[in-house]
């Protein structure tokens, strides 16, 4: 038994060795076998091919981008944008800045005329551009024009239109102060845009423009309003004369019937 | 290498166990990588040109693909947005369209409307027509020659009095805010003048910047548009105040008529 052991031992070490022996002898690396390895010239000859395309295929066309951007770049800083007009047009806006103010003062300066008490009270209060101070209208405009007299001093429709007349009259002069107020502030946001705009890049002066729109459709339609008030003021006069010739009618009317019967009893 | 296999095969023929050792050379032999050097130069040159295909193609292609479009986006800006000739030929439009309106606007504008003949009018309407802020303190004194002063408490009665002044004061009060306004329209034609000067001078860039401005000028000058017409509603309003209350007043007359009439026959 153990003579068979000792055989079959005896025979794997002389199997390792020899094994061991035989993976010595070869070669550990495969270039060492043949000298020159030709993996060199190949790997030379692609890496030549690398760098022609890279000079070629990439390159190239890199460089031409770039000569594309910068006469891009060039034409929009020389043509489309350039520094100088960009700063032009901010001076302008700070010139106008300057001009601005100064036509708010020219209409800052009092026009107010009234020597009188009373008429000086109501004056004051449509001048004021206080849009607070349009309940005073009613007490002031009382003060000076009166009220609708009383129901004894005349038929209930002159009665009406003298009330019709009060009221639009008063409107108007209301009016008067709210768009005057209105348009006070209306010149400040202008002036204010103005501001900005001195400061603006070509960029954000599209969005101030929209802004100046959006404030200038609002002023128009302010102005409109008021309009609007002028024309109800001239509408409640042209009424007022047609009311006029009517009674003027009726009282004929009246005069002839009474005329008529007075004429008929005499008889 | 020769010399290695006579060794081994000394070794091998004093073995007493030479077929199982062949044997298990052999089977070495077979399970070592023979083809290690082929399959490396297969792969190399796989590397190669895959890589050669990704810079040739992909990147090469793509960069052209971009190099065409930078091509194409810059020829588009420069010869259909932007053409430097059509920018010009605009700017040269400013300058003709300039040339052609504005003298002759400025000509019409400054025509001279002034038609009184007497001498106090004559002064009235150059004050109200001056267009200078200034001349607006002396347009008291003159209306008042020509339209006299409110008469004395001793010769008439306090609301005919409050009324005339009332009348006086708006129509004053109007004559100066049209006074005012004939500056500032001044002043806003100026404005009008730099904005189309300086535009045809201006860039793509700054004409936004421009037109914000003429949209600023636009807004001040509404907004004195309104102030005219505040004056105006004052004006009119008065006007029909002024109408009622000598309505009011011959109603109070009327009865105070009819009261005397009463009396004188009661009391015949």
């Amino acid at each position: 038994m153990s003579g068979r052991i000792w055989k079959l031992a005896r025979n794997m070490v002389v199997a390792v060795v020899s094994f061991a022996v035989v993976v010595m002898l070869l070669p550990t690396k495969a270039r060492s076998q043949l000298g020159l390895d030709p993996c060199c010239a190949i790997i030379s000859a692609g890496l030549s091919t690398i760098s022609n395309l890279l000079s070629s295929s990439v390159a190239k066309p890199l460089s031409a981008i770039q000569q594309l951007e910068q006469q891009a770049a060039n034409f929009e800083q020389q043509v489309v944008f350039p520094v100088a007009a960009i700063n032009q047009a901010r001076g302008l806006a700070l010139q106008f800045q300057g001009q601005f103010t100064q036509m708010k003062q020219t209409f800052q300066l009092q026009v107010a005329s009234a020597t009188l008490p009373t008429p000086q009270q109501l004056e004051q209060t449509l001048l004021s551009h206080n849009p607070g101070s349009v309940p005073q209208v009613t007490a002031n405009y009382a003060a000076l024009y009166g009220t609708v007299m009383p129901a004894t001093d005349a038929p209930q429709q002159v009665r009406n239109l003298v009330d019709m007349t009060d009221a639009e009259a008063q409107a108007a002069m209301k009016k008067a102060v709210e768009i005057d107020s209105l348009a006070d502030l209306e010149l400040q946001a202008a002036e204010q845009i103005n501001q900005q705009l001195t400061t603006a890049a070509p960029g954000s002066a599209a969005i101030l423009e929209a802004q100046a729109s959006a404030w200038l459709v609002r002023a128009n339609a302010y102005t409109q309003s008021a309009m609007a008030e002028l024309v109800r003021v001239r509408s409640i006069e042209l009424a007022n004369r047609g009311a006029q010739l009517k009674f003027s009618t009726a009282h004929t009317t009246n005069l002839h019937s009474t005329g008529s019967q007075m004429l008929q009893g005499a008889h | 290498m020769k010399k290695y296999l006579q060794n081994f095969v000394w070794f091998a023929g004093r073995s007493r166990h030479l077929k199982h050792s062949f044997a298990l050379v052999v089977l070495a032999l077979i399970l070592l990588p023979g083809t290690a050097r082929a399959a490396g130069l297969t792969d190399i040159l796989t590397l190669l040109t895959t890589i050669t295909s990704t810079i040739q193609n992909a990147i090469g292609g793509v960069l052209t693909g971009i190099q065409t479009l930078n091509n194409s986006v810059n020829n588009f800006r420069q010869q259909i947005i932007w053409p430097v000739n059509a920018l010009n030929q605009t700017r040269g439009f400013i300058i003709s369209t300039k040339a052609q309106y504005q003298g002759l606007m400025n000509q019409i504008h400054q025509v001279k409307n002034n038609s009184a003949t007497l001498a106090s009018p004559a002064q009235l309407e150059s004050l109200y027509r001056s267009t200078q802020a200034g001349s607006i303190a002396q347009l008291e004194s003159s209306y008042s020659t020509v339209y006299s002063p409110v008469p004395l408490a001793t010769d008439a009665k306090p609301i005919q009095r409050n009324l005339m002044d009332m009348d006086d004061a708006l129509a004053m009060g109007s004559l100066k805010t049209a006074v005012l306004s004939d500056q500032t329209t001044s002043g806003m034609l100026g404005l009008a003048d730099s904005i189309e000067q300086q535009s045809a001078t201006a860039a793509p860039g700054s004409g936004p910047m421009l037109a914000t401005e003429a949209q600023i000028a636009s807004l001040e000058s509404q907004a004195y548009l309104t102030k005219v017409l505040a004056s105006e509603l004052r004006q009119e309003a008065a006007k029909l105040a002024h109408e009622n209350t000598l309505l009011k007043q011959s109603a109070a007359n009327t009865r105070n008529l009819e009261n005397q009439v009463q009396q004188v026959l009661t009391h015949p």
